[in-house]
């Protein structure tokens, strides 16, 4: 069953078409990854299945809702209900302690629960770190902070952007192992990227250039390394 | 955990962890909230503050006698219970007279008073010495002193000569109502004829008394036992007429004599010798006025020196609006049947409008502040937006609806104006104080209502000032999170 399926999308500044009539499906559960050149059509991809902006044409149905006309004030609560969003830049609310950033996207989607909070941080191997600030954590560790935070709704979708491309190689091989995991249990991830060892973590990666979906490529070795 | 904590987690965690950043916030609103508070309390103590001030250019009511009525001690007593003893600056009494100087051939107009009192109506009065402190020492006006050459520590010995109050009752020889009258007048072969007459309340002769024991026995002499002659006089007025009188047949020469007694008989309540005191002068008064002419003493030496506890005239000085001060006078003038009371118009009208006038400044001033801390906490919150535009923009990617962020940063708004509040009200209040001990020179009270009213302005301009830097949050694009600036 798909999750995610963009019908004919195509997103034009000006002259410039960003995505020319666009077609993919994401199956509920599935792990995807988007690669493409600076300036192939990904950002605005993940603009638009990250209900941050609306498609020149065609459809987006996330969840059998068409998301591409919806009002901005819709799309933020799907968005918030469906959404967990991972950053290249990790991106902490920067006078807040690790539960707190997290507790802050449980404030926005239901109701704030440290407890579950800190057993999300402990997911992510960083439960005696919960009373940290940003500035005392390292880059990989708030990385980890901002996947429990992207978790801790039980999102049907998780959407990261080069979510390892500030991180080394140690801290890359944290979070991809927490993708996996996050796989294991039925959460559906669409990991947009430029590194190929990120991509090849995948089941599928499709390659925009241009705006246009190049080829799509199945990793035929997922699960067994 | 619910929402409510949540969010104040967040909004003081704001606050209290990005504090450099917050403080300059908190500053402007501080500083614009003291400044406010200062001038609010400046503004509520104006009036009682110039109205202190204004009590050094002099009295501002007068308490003068109703036509017939007297001011003394207890009717001055009885008008000043009627003024609210914490306006009432000072009020100072003064009965006028001439007292002579006989060794200089001087007469001076003479003032009696209170000192203390005098300090208090007249601070503008400048003493070179001191003001007297005890019975017999005098004050005299420059112009005297100059005059008759005296210094302060000088002696001066004044006369009061009976007759120079400028009440009623002297000239007439003193035939008040009710008085007792004495008088003589030379009789047959130079023997001098008595009489004492009583007047009742018309001034009519009520009883008559004669004493002819120096007039021939028996003719003469027997004169004040002829009952039809004394009683004839009962219901006469002074002066008797001649012609009224039938004499006795015999003794027309005493019967005459006693009608001229009674003629120029005089009061002895009023015959009153001249009384001679030895003074000492305290001091030298300098005022620029006429008072520079008087020579001034202490009540009660004047009631030794006069016989008299009667009042010209008494000058208040009370701090009060003009609207109360004739609202006071009113009530003298109603409750008293012998004081009527008058403003010092010159004094109570620009006093009004100085009033007026410094009020509408400081108003205005206040509200050039309330507009410029206004932009100034506006400019500061867009500063702080533009700051946190990555933030706002996460907050949003996380699902922030447009209302969590605007409650957001006008709960932080409000949590500064809460701590400027306080800030204000405590700081503004040293402020008014300062002023008002260096401007003013008296201290002010705290207004406890200065601290819920400083908070709600500042809450209410932390606000407002915070509407501009909200919509501009609000207007965020969520998707600058993802470009990966």
């Amino acid at each position: 069953m798909s999750l995610l399926e963009l019908k004919n999308v195509s997103k034009i500044y000006g002259e410039l078409k960003a995505l020319d009539n666009v077609n993919i499906h994401v199956d509920q559960g599935e792990w995807v990854a988007i690669m493409g050149p600076s300036g192939s059509g990904k950002s605005t991809m993940m603009n638009i299945i990250g209900c941050m902006d609306k498609p020149t044409s065609g459809e987006v149905l996330l969840d059998g809702v068409d998301i591409s006309k919806e009002s901005s004030r819709k799309l933020t609560d799907i968005r918030r209900d469906k959404i967990g969003l991972i950053f290249q830049q990790f991106h902490m609310v920067g006078y807040l302690t690790a539960v707190e950033n997290v507790m802050v996207s449980q404030y926005y989607h239901s109701m704030p629960d440290e407890e579950e909070a800190l057993e999300a941080l402990g997911r992510v191997g960083l439960r005696e770190r919960a009373r940290h600030l940003p500035s005392q954590l390292s880059g990989g560790e708030q990385q980890r902070v901002c996947v429990a935070r992207a978790l801790i709704n039980h999102p049907e979708l998780i959407l990261a952007d080069e979510p390892t491309g500030n991180l080394d190689e140690a801290n890359e091989n944290i979070v991809l192992d927490l993708f996996a995991q996050l796989h294991k249990e039925g959460t559906t991830l669409i990991v947009v990227t430029h590194d190929p060892e990120v991509a090849e973590a995948a089941q599928r990666t499709i390659v925009l250039e241009h705006g246009r979906v190049a080829r799509e490529i199945i990793n035929e070795n997922f699960g067994k390394s | 955990m619910t929402k409510r904590r949540m969010f104040l987690r967040m909004v003081t965690a704001s606050l209290l962890r990005r504090r450099s950043r917050m403080l300059i916030a908190l500053l402007s609103i501080g500083i614009g909230s003291t400044i406010l508070a200062g001038l609010v309390t400046i503004y509520v103590d104006v009036p009682r503050q110039m109205g202190a001030q204004f009590r050094s250019y002099g009295a501002n009511m007068l308490l003068l006698p109703k036509e017939d009525g007297t001011l003394n001690r207890e009717s001055l007593q009885a008008a000043l219970n009627t003024i609210p003893a914490d306006s009432l600056v000072g009020a100072a009494p003064y009965c006028y007279t001439r007292l002579d100087m006989t060794s200089r051939q001087q007469s001076f107009t003479a003032a009696g008073t209170d000192f203390d009192q005098i300090q208090k109506t007249s601070p503008y009065f400048s003493v070179e010495g001191n003001y007297p402190a005890k019975s017999r020492e005098i004050l005299v006006g420059r112009e005297i002193a100059e005059t008759i050459g005296v210094k302060t520590g000088s002696d001066m010995v004044l006369t009061w000569q009976p007759g120079t109050t400028s009440g009623s009752g002297a000239a007439d020889g003193g035939r008040l109502p009710g008085s007792v009258l004495s008088g003589q007048a030379e009789g047959f072969g130079g023997g001098m004829v008595y009489v004492t007459a009583s007047l009742d309340k018309e001034s009519r002769i009520a009883s008559l008394t004669a004493d002819t024991s120096s007039q021939t026995p028996e003719i003469g002499g027997a004169v004040p036992e002829n009952e039809s002659f004394m009683e004839q006089f009962a219901g006469m007025t002074l002066p008797v007429r001649p012609e009224d009188v039938d004499v006795v047949s015999g003794a027309t020469v005493t019967s005459t004599a006693i009608v001229n007694a009674l003629n120029t008989a005089v009061a002895t309540t009023t015959a009153v010798r001249p009384k001679t005191l030895n003074f000492n002068v305290a001091g030298i008064l300098t005022t620029g006025g006429e008072e520079e002419g008087y020579v001034f003493l202490s009540l009660e030496d004047m009631e030794t020196m006069t016989g008299s506890d009667r009042l010209d005239v008494a000058e208040l000085s009370i701090s009060a609006s003009a609207g109360q001060l004739e609202e006071y006078a009113e009530l003298i003038g109603e409750s008293s049947d012998s004081v009527q009371a008058r403003l010092v118009k010159r004094v109570t009208r620009s006093e009004a409008s100085v009033l007026e006038k410094l009020t509408g400044l400081v108003f205005l001033v206040t509200l050039v502040v309330l507009l410029l801390t206004m932009i100034c906490v506006s400019t500061t919150m867009t500063a702080v937006v533009s700051e946190r535009r990555r933030e706002i923009g996460l907050r949003k990617a996380l699902g922030a609806s447009d209302g969590s962020i605007r409650a957001e940063f006008l709960g932080e708004g409000l949590f500064l104006g809460l701590l400027g509040g306080v800030m204000g009200a405590v700081l503004g209040f040293a402020f008014a104080q300062a002023v008002s001990v260096h401007v003013f020179g008296s201290s002010i009270m705290f207004q406890p209502l200065l601290l819920p009213a400083a908070i709600l302005v500042s809450m209410t301009i932390a606000a407002l000032s915070c509407l501009l830097p909200i919509r501009r949050a609000v207007a965020i694009d969520p998707a600058l999170v993802l470009k990966g600036e």
